[in-house]
């Protein structure tokens, strides 16, 4: 056979184009591998069991469906069990060993103050649904996008509605003697004060104190006519609510999603005392008047009802859990089958108004809180079911 | 309002009298401070709570097994924690060894009960939340039988009194053939039902929460020191006291001040008498 210069140089291309065929294809074929971080056991765990539900229900019908450019979705699950220390060995040894497209979690602040410079420094596009608001910076961490509220968006919600809706005119601000707590008191007390709100009372009782009626009567006779409650503890909010109706003080309390935890129900000494208590939730977990929930998430719920538990956790969390897998698998989508760190966060950035089944998602380069802070919304504490509560009255 | 305060202050002050009478009968039957005390007022929550709501035990057998398996974790305290360290009490050890104890009892409860508060079951039903309600004068109606009954047992019965001698001077007690390391085993006994009980009565205000023991055991201490060591009186006067004063702390000053205020107080106590408000100065031997 005559070698001509053609043949040597169509020879020479092909020899030289193979290992970037042979990469595409390869990257064609495999996973997108999301990486999945959050606290399955133990006493935070019961968030991470709600987020779970979702992210795991969303890569199944994805996978179901033929994949993303016929790319199945793998999700990585690592338990950090609340623990900031498992938390970095998990990143580490997802994006060293397992090599992972992206990463969602995790969920506990706690545990994400941790983890997100670590996930900065590699590049890995990443989802956080924790609320304190140093986990995202668009200049430090160019790669985390948030996909819940912050803590600033918490602070809005309460003030507003307290100051808005129930037109509270002397305010009592409250939480449990933890490191959380004082800081929300501190970051409601100046959020407050920003809008002339007259502030009666402000201060921290311990979460373990047998009885709260002293300092229940410290906020009724400084003349409070709103309880705002940033505590945690069921076991307090539980005694702040039996208090309030020992005396007779028909005060609403207004404040943390914890005031709603389903703990609460069985330390009241009546159902009663429940009542006129507001907690922070989302409106795609709200019913409306008529009793049913946004249209995305009600489609969502009508499908999974039956084959995702609903009543022992938060709907949010399940919600969120599904958006999270779908905003990877549509970056992936939309990028041609890209699943690079460069496309993803590209994709993330450019995001006008994504309709995930939990919020609408906005980001651009220089704004990564992406939940719209319309949002975020206050709920009846007391009235529940299937992990979603009744809006608080005076939304429309 | 005064009444809420003193409702509540007097029914946890109760609570730590309790706690405090625990730390003495067990001390004076081994000249150890246990600091298993708090944590058997939080077993006699947490039992209450497991025998009565989740095992659906009615409340007087449930009342019954929860002072029994408190004794009976009395007992394990003697032998685990107490006895091996007997030898060399003035190496301390026993500080190590009960807090040791009293930390796997904390952790045991938390991985098999709960790390998060629980109910407890009302009782006899008696109130609606306010200073009449049972929550606040079960505690006291508690402290007064267990006063009365350690009275009846040290004073009128022969048991009792080999209980005193052995607290009086255990090496003469011995000698004169009392079963030294029996009547251990039976303080430590009562000594568990006697912090069931605190657990027990007080279980609607405190709830059945495993960090309660810590803090039993922390507030329990102040009254045996503020009414000097081994005395049952002055634990129940200091216990009371420090109830009121917490609750009163807590309505003036609130929230973390409190602690500081009582803990302020309980240092001016001790600077003006060492030996406890109701201790006697002890005897230098010339």
């Amino acid at each position: 056979m005559n070698t001509t210069r053609r043949t040597l140089v169509l020879g020479a291309s092909t020899l030289l184009a193979a290992p970037a065929i042979i990469r595409s294809a390869r990257a064609d074929a495999e996973p997108i591998r999301f990486g999945w971080l959050t606290t399955m056991t133990g006493p935070l765990s019961a968030p991470g069991i709600g987020f779970d539900r979702g992210v795991r229900w969303a890569a199944e019908q994805i996978n179901a469906n033929g994949g993303v450019q016929g790319r199945k979705i793998e999700v990585i699950t690592r338990d950090t069990q609340g623990d900031p220390t498992k938390a970095v060995n998990a990143v580490q040894e997802l994006i060293n060993r397992v090599k992972v497209h992206s990463v969602f979690g995790p969920t506990n602040s706690g545990e994400a103050l941790a983890t997100t410079p670590i996930l900065a420094r590699a590049k890995i596009p990443t989802l956080t649904a924790g609320v304190v608001d140093s986990l995202i910076d668009p200049a430090k961490f160019p790669n985390a996008f948030r996909v819940a509220a912050s803590n600033t968006q918490w602070d809005d919600a309460v003030r507003n509605y307290t100051l808005k809706i129930v037109k509270g005119k002397k305010i009592a601000i409250t939480a449990d003697a933890t490191g959380y707590g004082t800081s929300a008191v501190n970051a409601s007390l100046a959020s407050f004060k920003k809008e002339g709100a007259e502030i009666v009372f402000d201060g921290v009782i311990d979460a373990t104190q047998a009885d709260v009626t002293p300092d229940m009567l410290r906020m009724k006779n400084s003349g409070a006519d709103v309880l705002v409650s940033w505590t945690v503890s069921a076991g307090m909010a539980a005694r702040q609510m039996n208090a309030r109706a020992a005396m007779n003080w028909d005060v609403p309390i207004v404040g943390h999603p914890a005031l709603g935890t389903g703990d609460i129900a069985r330390l009241l000494d009546k159902p009663a005392n429940w009542e006129k208590v507001y907690m922070i939730g989302y409106r795609s977990s709200s019913y409306d008047a008529s009793g049913k929930l946004p249209p995305r998430a009600q489609a969502l719920v009508d499908k999974i009802k039956g084959k995702v538990q609903l009543d022992d956790t938060l709907l949010w969390w399940i919600l969120s859990g599904v958006d999270g897998v779908n905003l990877i698998a549509d970056a992936v989508k939309e990028t041609k089958g890209d699943s690079s760190s460069e496309a993803i966060i590209g994709y993330l950035n450019g995001l006008k108004g994504y309709p995930g089944v939990f919020g609408t998602y906005r980001f651009s380069p220089e704004q990564h809180n992406g939940f719209p802070p319309e949002e975020v919304v206050m709920q009846q504490a007391s009235k529940r079911r299937d992990g979603a509560f009744d809006l608080a009255p005076g939304y429309t | 309002m005064l009444s809420a305060i003193l409702a509540s202050g007097l029914a946890i002050g109760a609570v730590y009298a309790l706690i405090g009478v625990t730390y003495n009968v067990m001390f004076s039957a081994s000249r150890v401070m246990s600091f298993t005390a708090g944590q058997l007022g939080m077993l006699g929550g947490v039992l209450g709570s497991a025998f009565i709501l989740r095992m659906g035990v009615p409340i007087l057998p449930g009342l019954v097994l929860t002072l029994a398996t408190c004794a009976a974790i009395g007992v394990a305290t003697e032998i685990v924690a107490v006895r091996p360290v007997l030898n060399s009490l003035e190496q301390h050890l026993y500080v190590l060894s009960t807090l040791a104890f009293a930390l796997m009892i904390q952790q045991l409860v938390a991985i098999f009960w709960s790390t998060e508060p629980q109910p407890f079951p009302r009782l006899i039903g008696i109130g609606s939340g306010g200073p009449e309600d049972e929550k606040f004068w079960l505690p006291l109606v508690a402290c007064a039988a267990v006063v009365g009954c350690l009275e009846f047992l040290y004073r009128r019965t022969l048991v009792g009194r080999a209980f005193l001698a052995i607290a009086e001077d255990n090496f003469a007690a011995r000698a004169l053939g009392l079963p030294e390391r029996d009547l251990r085993m039976a303080s430590y006994a009562i000594a568990g039902a006697i912090g069931g009980v605190a657990g027990f009565a007080s279980g609607e205000m405190l709830l059945a929460f495993f960090a309660n023991g810590g803090i039993l055991n922390f507030y329990g201490f102040v009254p045996v020191a503020l009414g000097g060591l081994g005395n049952n009186r002055g634990a129940i006067v200091g216990g009371l006291a420090l109830g009121v004063f917490q609750q009163a702390a807590n309505f003036l000053v609130g929230g973390v001040f409190a602690g500081v205020a009582v803990f302020a107080v309980f240092i001016v106590v001790l600077l003006a008498a060492p030996q406890g408000l109701f201790g006697a100065a002890p005897a230098r031997r010339v």
